[in-house]
């Protein structure tokens, strides 16, 4: 008896899903991020459904929000996440590129067939996306460095934390961090720290560089992806100086403790409130922004302002 | 076609695989609803432009032309397109399977050549200093530079794994990390991009409704390759022998050392040509690229037929394999499945191909016996 070749079980796991694949729509939006396992991203995808509720409410519309995020960062799925959202009907598509030089032909692309693209968090400045939406990864760099230096008190060792090394906008943020350095004389750069974007390989990184590394005395963590796990830093409060990017709820915790002295945080829920808001916009209302670039300015979050700044994430995590 | 005529196609290896693939397409044209697509023309410059007509009001309007998702030539172009640079990869994977080896490293020795070819595209490419120099040679230059790195790393690898004997997991792990930090070094991190314009419209050249002919044409010279030198070449019929039994092969007269190292060799060679088609056709490439491939490609071979204890496997049925692959995750987002569940699709897939390929054999070696 021969079996059948494999994948019989793929198409009994299709017809099952199909069937909850049916149902009418007005607008479907696109959204792709960098990754599933990064939690800002996730944020983001509350903000871009919620707006689609808000805005389908308000404009009488049915808004979808079809989420279409590798798993791990790939720029060339991201393309062909494009390439397939075009081709499956979006109206508009939001996307934070993985490598602008990747992303540039496929945003072009679906420009082409009627379909207006907005860029978040990490833009693709060479394609013709009618608006990008986030920080200034340099500038931000610069900004953690300089809070650093002053609870420093403009003297000490310090070592950047700066997560994946393929991160173009990682890169840019180190770029910054590195730059406001050098205007203080008085610091010491260690040395700039790589890791797999997880928190269990930040976590490891630090306490490895630590145990390497004892007269450090500051850190910039231009990512920060170790404060999103549970004691993470191998440090008394106050030993060591910590100024870190994001303020996901794990890392507030740092904040209360008194391991870190100052998080920036990422509007990014608005990544994905913002963007679909764009793109309705843009796709219902024939408007276009005022200008192609949208700087989302970064939130400081301290231990005087922790407990409010808390307070937003259960809104958006919907707890 | 009489009968006798049908029966070599019937006893085709490859018929479940091809039967999996139409029920599937059955499901998903089904399934997948309509989508309003703006309508195109070619105009006099060969450029695709949108075509307008007038509205109830007079007003110019953009046409739409209302077409189902799946089965239309746009579609199948683009499934076809995102196929081809696994599918090139998992043909020379399924060759180092089908020996009974295993290839962990394809998606970092896929980064590597990439960023080789890339810098060399670059060098030559508009704003690279070598931009006036160099024509068509230098595009083949820079081939040859992502073919040869590839192939070259991947002969080392077979070489350690004959000459120092270390089994082919350890050594394509190791090659997994050294490979793709060498991309590091040389890049520095950084997206290499700015290509010469030639080699991208060459790469991205569609006919027809959106059909990318290049990496449809090289995919399809892979399996050409893959089938003749395991079906018709001596070197193929001697790694499906030590794929089956390498003790025996040895015996038997058969250079062992010699069949691993070729189709370690030609493993690389075939990252190298998906990784050239692909930054052709994607415009850039960077040291994070090809991340996750190794499931993809074995995936890929082990779908389609290849037995990962060696001894079995076909060039067409891997290829039919990536292209089952592709089917699945493009009916993902053609039905509007939430993608989470992707990876657990894909999972259960190669689990159940597993399973599948293992009863098989159970029943096989069971009839041989009666």
């Amino acid at each position: 008896m021969k079996i059948p070749r494999p994948s019989v079980l793929a198409c009994l796991l299709l017809s099952a899903s199909a069937a909850f694949a049916a149902g009418g729509r007005t607008i479907t939006i696109g959204v792709i991020a960098k990754s599933q396992s990064n939690p800002v991203f996730q944020a983001a995808r509350v903000g871009a459904e919620e707006a689609a509720r808000d805005l389908g409410a308000r404009l009488h519309a049915d808004i979808r929000i079809d989420w279409r995020t590798p798993n791990d960062e790939d720029a060339q799925k991201q393309a062909q996440a494009v390439e397939q959202l075009v081709l499956a009907g979006a109206d508009g598509i939001a996307v934070s590129c993985s490598d602008a030089n990747k992303l540039t032909d496929a945003i072009n692309a679906a420009v082409d067939h009627g379909v207006p693209v907005a860029t978040f968090d990490s833009d693709a400045p060479a394609s013709r996306r009618f608006v990008t939406f986030g920080i200034d990864d340099e500038k931000c760099g610069e900004v953690i460095m300089a809070t650093l230096v002053k609870t420093m008190n403009g003297r000490g060792v310090v070592a950047i934390l700066a997560g994946s090394q393929n991160a173009p906008n990682l890169q840019k943020r180190m770029r910054g961090a590195v730059a406001e350095a050098a205007r203080h004389p008085g610091i010491t750069i260690r040395g700039v720290y790589y890791h797999k974007e997880t928190p269990q390989d930040a976590a490891a990184k630090v306490e490895q560089v630590m145990e390497a590394n004892p007269d450090i005395n500051g850190w910039a963590m231009v990512a920060a992806a170790c404060l999103f796990t549970d004691n993470a830093l191998p440090w008394q409060p106050g030993a060591v100086k910590c100024v870190a990017m994001d303020a996901l709820p794990p890392e507030l915790a740092y904040l209360r403790s008194g391991q870190v002295q100052v998080l920036y945080a990422q509007q990014c829920y608005q990544w994905g409130y913002r963007s679909v808001e764009l793109l309705v916009d843009r796709i219902l209302l024939d408007r276009s922004p005022a200008s192609v670039k949208e700087v989302s300015p970064l939130i400081r979050v301290d231990p005087s302002n922790v407990d409010a700044f808390a307070r937003n994430w259960d809104v958006w995590l919907r707890k | 076609m009489t009968p006798r005529r049908l029966t070599p196609v019937l006893r085709l290896q490859e018929c479940g695989i091809i039967a999996v693939i139409l029920v599937l397409g059955i499901l998903l044209t089904w399934f997948g609803g309509t989508v309003r697509a703006p309508v195109f023309e070619r105009g006099a410059d060969g450029a695709r432009h949108r075509v307008y007509e007038t509205g109830a009001d007079g007003a110019r309007v953009p046409a739409f032309a209302v077409r189902n998702k799946f089965l239309n030539a746009q579609n199948l172009a683009q499934l076809a397109k995102d196929t081809s640079f696994i599918a090139i990869m998992a043909v020379g994977s399924a060759l180092v399977i089908i020996s009974g080896g295993i290839d962990l490293s394809v998606g970092s020795l896929y980064a590597l050549a990439s960023v080789l070819g890339a810098l060399v595209l670059r060098h030559l490419g508009p704003e690279g200093s070598g931009a006036a120099h160099h024509g068509w040679q230098g595009i083949l230059l820079a081939a040859a530079a992502c073919l040869g790195a590839a192939a070259a790393c991947r002969a080392i690898n077979g070489a350690l794994i004959v000459v120092l004997r270390v089994h082919p997991f350890v050594v394509t792990l190791g090659s997994m990390a050294i490979l793709r930090g060498l991309a590091f070094v040389i890049t520095s991190g950084q997206s290499v991009g700015g290509f010469p314009d030639g080699l991208r419209a060459l790469v991205r050249f569609q006919a027809g409704d959106g059909l990318t002919v290049i990496p449809l044409a090289a995919m399809v010279l892979a399996t050409v390759a893959g089938w003749i030198f395991l079906g018709r070449l001596a070197a193929g019929r001697r790694a499906y022998a030590v794929g089956g039994n390498e003790q025996a092969a040895r015996f038997s007269g058969i250079r062992v050392a010699r069949v691993k190292l070729l189709v370690y060799t030609l493993s690389g060679l075939s990252a190298g040509v998906a990784a050239f088609l692909a930054i052709g056709y994607y415009g850039a490439a960077s040291s994070g690229d090809g991340q996750g491939y190794e499931l993809s490609v074995i995936a890929a071979a082990v779908v389609g037929g290849a037995s990962l204890s060696g001894g079995r496997g076909s060039a067409l049925g891997v290829v039919l394999g990536a292209l089952v692959i592709q089917m699945i995750g493009s009916g993902i987002v053609l039905l509007g499945i939430d993608q989470n569940y992707s990876q657990i699709v894909l999972g259960s897939v190669v689990i159940a191909a597993v399973v599948l390929d293992n009863l098989n054999t159970w029943l096989a070696r069971r009839q041989f016996l009666k």
